[in-house]
């Protein structure tokens, strides 16, 4: 039987990742795009973790949910602030869940359809429903409504922890920056695998109280943590698979244009095309919106040395983005490689190299040969 | 009043001109800019004092400068040609603002401008037919020499072919205005519609012929329209708004000035045939717009089309097709030089007007949206969207007409139609889409960065814009200058049989049964 050709391309950027290189190439502006992208980002993040959890935890089984985005804190100033748009766009976070809810995998996903979760969820929803006419009618005729709702509940609080883990780690990266330690793409990388390693085993849980009742729903006992659960099924969905709505781009499903295997989606954060064309509300752009308000100086600088100085400064954050999440991307490889990259065993090594290949592959039609442009 | 109109261009052109110290660019362009203010604001103030219920010409002057020759100084201003100076001395404001900072030979180019100015000015208030010969002739050679200068690659070429034709057309002028004067054995060429009265209708069919060509040149009408498309692709953008936007205008007021004022009754026997040519010409012009990839080529036939319906209208010769024919000409300067503009700033941001390699441009942040937003507007205007001065032009032309050449006035809406599509096809090709600027698309898939307009390329377009809106919704802020001088032009059995009543000044009072 002949052997399937491998792209060279792939071999190309496999040999460059076991060679201990980076997929975003080295210079001094990807560094600063990257950290100062990064800065900014944990910013957001924290914001939308903060958020997302307190959905999760305060707005348990809340229908209509009106004040979501006020973490609690409702006064004239800020639902005035809130119509005039100057705030945060939580949406974006929202559809970050929605679309790891929509793609599911990892443990979060399986515990979630198991029947210990729905013996958890039944009683809190019993608990929540009780002296509420309308809830428990809503209950009795679509009794895997509420369930379903506290699925979704689960996985704004597992976004939010996870995105709390990446803020600090995100956060600390803009410190080091600053203080002269990071001074290299490979060390941002680095720095990223490092901070998913040392979290890998930490627990995602999800508890609510309910009449001064702790109810748990993800309890310790159910054995998710942050890497598996929720960091590789987030890269998965975010940077690999996406949406193939909420876009810039209209897809036609009648004419097969996007794929009827999900698995094969390649609508993330890795293949976007930051230029704009005309589309409203698109979520990337949401994001771009919330990070422009704090890209520190050195990033601005940058920008400003460009033609369009910081007009486009939404498209170019994209870009720096997207480079910043190769970087994570890199990191997430590096610290999932089945064997240490340095092994000397040929099994393990094409053990390696075969758990690579996988995903370079599948990164061969995202932007990765547009940020080798330096 | 009406020679401060002609001399205060011509005289900031005489001082930019012979300054006698250097002038850098910036200052030259302050000295034009400051002179056409002057004049719009003199234009501006004759607006106010112009009588709209006077059809005669208003603010007269006369000299008589050689009296043996039959030419005098004598010039008029009314309802025809008011419109067409305030749209001259506007544009040519537009022109000079939109003309680059570092514009070679400054002083040679401005004082160009300023002398088109003045000699078109001259040409629309002329009321001696030599007079109107002289101001026609006068701004050939300065438009000549800004597109020789100024222009593009193969600019010798587009105006050497400008100045053969637009020459045969003052030869051919200049010809009939001699026969008419030395037939009809008048003592001068003082303009007077009764000049060919007394003359045959083989004699009057001659020299309107003449006269039809010559101006048919200029307008231009298929199948004199060549010297059009290349002279506005080689010519800058300023030239392109005055050339689209003023200079052909002297094609269509000589129409009605000239061979419908001068010669009614040969017109009257000419009309089937002129309202067929005008239906070639709306077509030819429209299909070829389609046929184009440069999208200043597009617009350039789009004028030939659009010219096409203002000899439909002159044809059809009622009270509000006449009307129609001065609003088409101010609805075309303004749509014309706005497209114009818009395309000048598409050249000069991505370096090509070829729709095939342009996509994407209404992209925001990276893209030119609000360039793209005007040219949707421009679009929609021209083809006669509601709302905007092309539809209330285009409904006076179309229902001014009918009533007189039904099958010719349906056969130039198709032209409507046709604008419609081949401005949708540039709109679609240029700003839809993603953001690309080269024929192949590049591998990888760069991320293109057009440099970012100022608000001085948007300033001009955006003015314009709200004439066009402003003049759309509230026609009448026009139609109330042109309408008692348009009258002089139509024929009295025609008044009552197509003016709907309310554009008459005193409608007949209904029989009583």
């Amino acid at each position: 039987m002949k052997k399937a050709r491998i792209n060279p391309q792939i071999t190309t950027y496999v040999d460059r990742l076991l060679q201990g290189k980076t997929l975003l190439p080295e210079s001094p502006e990807n560094l600063i795009e990257v950290v100062g992208v990064l800065a900014s980002y944990g910013i957001v993040l924290d914001a939308y973790s903060k958020n997302l959890i307190f959905i999760a935890d305060q707005q348990f089984l809340v229908l209509f949910p009106i004040f979501k985005y006020f973490n609690g804190e409702i006064n004239p100033s800020k639902i005035l602030r809130y119509f005039w748009h100057d705030r945060i766009n939580y949406e974006y976070a929202e559809y970050c869940m929605r679309t790891m809810l929509w793609h599911g995998g990892g443990g979060l996903d399986t515990y979630l359809d198991s029947d210990v979760f729905l013996t958890r969820c039944r009683a809190a929803i019993a608990a929540k429903v009780r002296g509420n006419l309308l809830m428990r009618s809503l209950n009795r005729l679509f009794p895997d409504f509420l369930p379903e709702q506290v699925r979704q509940l689960a996985y704004y609080s597992a976004l939010g922890q996870f995105w709390r883990i990446m803020s600090d780690m995100f956060n600390d990266l803009a410190d080091k920056y600053d203080q002269g330690k990071i001074q290299s793409i490979g060390q941002v990388v680095e720095h990223i695998k490092a901070g998913l390693v040392a979290d890998a085993a930490t627990p995602i849980t999800y508890a609510v109280n309910i009449d001064g009742q702790r109810y748990e729903l993800i309890p310790d006992s159910a054995g998710l943590t942050f890497l598996p659960d929720t960091a590789i099924p987030y890269v998965e969905t975010i940077f690999f698979r996406g949406t193939p709505f909420f876009g810039t781009v209209s897809y036609n499903a009648q004419a097969q244009q996007i794929s009827p295997d999900q698995s094969r989606f390649d609508y993330g954060a890795l293949y976007a095309d930051p230029i704009p064309i005309g589309g409203a509300g698109i979520p990337p752009t949401m994001l771009m919106q919330d990070m422009r308000h704090y890209v520190p100086d050195y990033l601005h600088q940058l920008y400003q040395q460009t033609p369009r100085g910081e007009a486009d400064i939404r498209v170019q954050l994209c870009q720096s983005f997207q480079k910043s999440m190769f970087c994570v991307t890199n990191a997430a490889l590096n610290g999932l490689l089945p064997f240490p990259k340095e092994t000397d065993n040929p099994e393990e090594q094409t053990a390696n190299r075969k758990f690579l290949s996988e995903w370079v592959e599948r990164l061969m039609d995202s932007r990765l040969d547009v940020v080798q442009i330096v | 009043m009406l020679s401060a109109l002609l001399w205060i261009p011509l005289l900031g052109a005489l001082i930019i001109a012979l300054w006698p110290s250097p002038l850098s660019s910036t200052r030259v362009r302050v000295g034009a800019l400051v002179t056409l203010a002057i004049t719009l604001g003199w234009t501006l103030y004759l607006v106010g004092q112009f009588d709209v219920h006077n059809p005669e010409f208003q603010f007269s002057e006369y000299w008589p400068w050689l009296q043996s020759l039959g030419l005098s100084y004598r010039l008029g201003l009314d309802g025809l040609s008011l419109p067409l100076v305030c749209v001259n001395s506007g544009l040519g404001l537009v022109a000079v603002y939109s003309s680059a900072d570092t514009v070679h030979r400054p002083r040679l180019y401005y004082s160009l401008l300023l002398i088109i100015s003045s000699a078109v000015a001259g040409a629309f208030l002329a009321q001696n037919l030599l007079l109107f010969f002289l101001f026609y002739e006068l701004e050939l050679i300065p438009l000549y020499l800004l597109i020789a200068i100024w222009g593009g690659a193969q600019r010798g070429y587009a105006a050497t072919k400008f100045l053969i034709y637009t020459a045969l057309s003052g030869v051919l002028i200049l010809s009939a205005f001699l026969g008419l004067v030395w037939l009809s054995g008048a003592a001068s060429f003082d303009y007077s519609s009764t000049l060919a009265q007394g003359l045959p209708l083989a004699q009057q069919v001659l020299l309107l012929g003449a006269l039809l060509v010559g101006f048919g040149i200029k307008v231009p009408l298929f199948p004199f329209h060549t010297w059009l498309p290349d002279a506005h692709v080689e010519a800058s953008t300023p030239v392109s708004v005055l050339l689209a936007g003023v200079l052909l205008k002297l094609g269509t007021y000589g129409l009605v000035r000239f061979c419908l004022g001068l010669f009614p009754t040969a017109w009257l026997a000419l009309a089937p045939w002129l309202a067929g040519w005008a239906v070639v010409s709306v077509l030819y012009g429209s299909l070829a717009a389609i046929a184009q990839t440069d999208m200043k080529k597009m617009v350039a036939y789009s004028s030939v089309g659009h010219m096409g319906y203002i000899l439909l209208a002159c044809a059809a010769a009622s009270p509000l097709s006449v009307i129609g024919t001065v609003f088409q000409m101010v609805s075309h300067g303004l749509i014309s030089a706005l497209m114009f503009l818009l395309v000048g700033v598409v050249y000069k941001k991505t370096g090509t007007r070829d729709l095939t390699i342009l996509r994407g441009l209404l992209s925001p942040e990276r893209g030119l949206p609000l360039i793209g937003s005007l040219m949707v507007l421009g679009a929609m205007a021209s083809a006669g969207i509601p709302g905007m001065v092309g539809f209330i032009s285009e409904f006076f032309v179309f229902r001014g007409s009918f009533v007189v050449f039904a099958p010719q006035t349906l056969l130039c809406m198709i032209g409507s139609g046709l604008t419609a599509v081949y401005f949708l096809l540039l709109v679609n090709r240029a700003f839809f889409g993603r953001l690309t600027i080269t024929a192949e698309p590049p591998e990888p898939p760069i991320d293109p960065m057009l440099p970012e307009v100022s608000w001085r390329d948007r300033v001009p377009a955006l003015a314009l814009v709200a004439l066009i809106i402003a003049f759309g919704l509230q026609p009448g802020w026009l139609t109330r200058w042109i309408e008692a001088s348009s009258f002089q032009f139509v024929e009295p059995p025609q008044i009552t049989a197509v003016a709907p009543p309310a554009l008459l000044t005193d409608p007949p009072t209904p029989p009583r049964r």
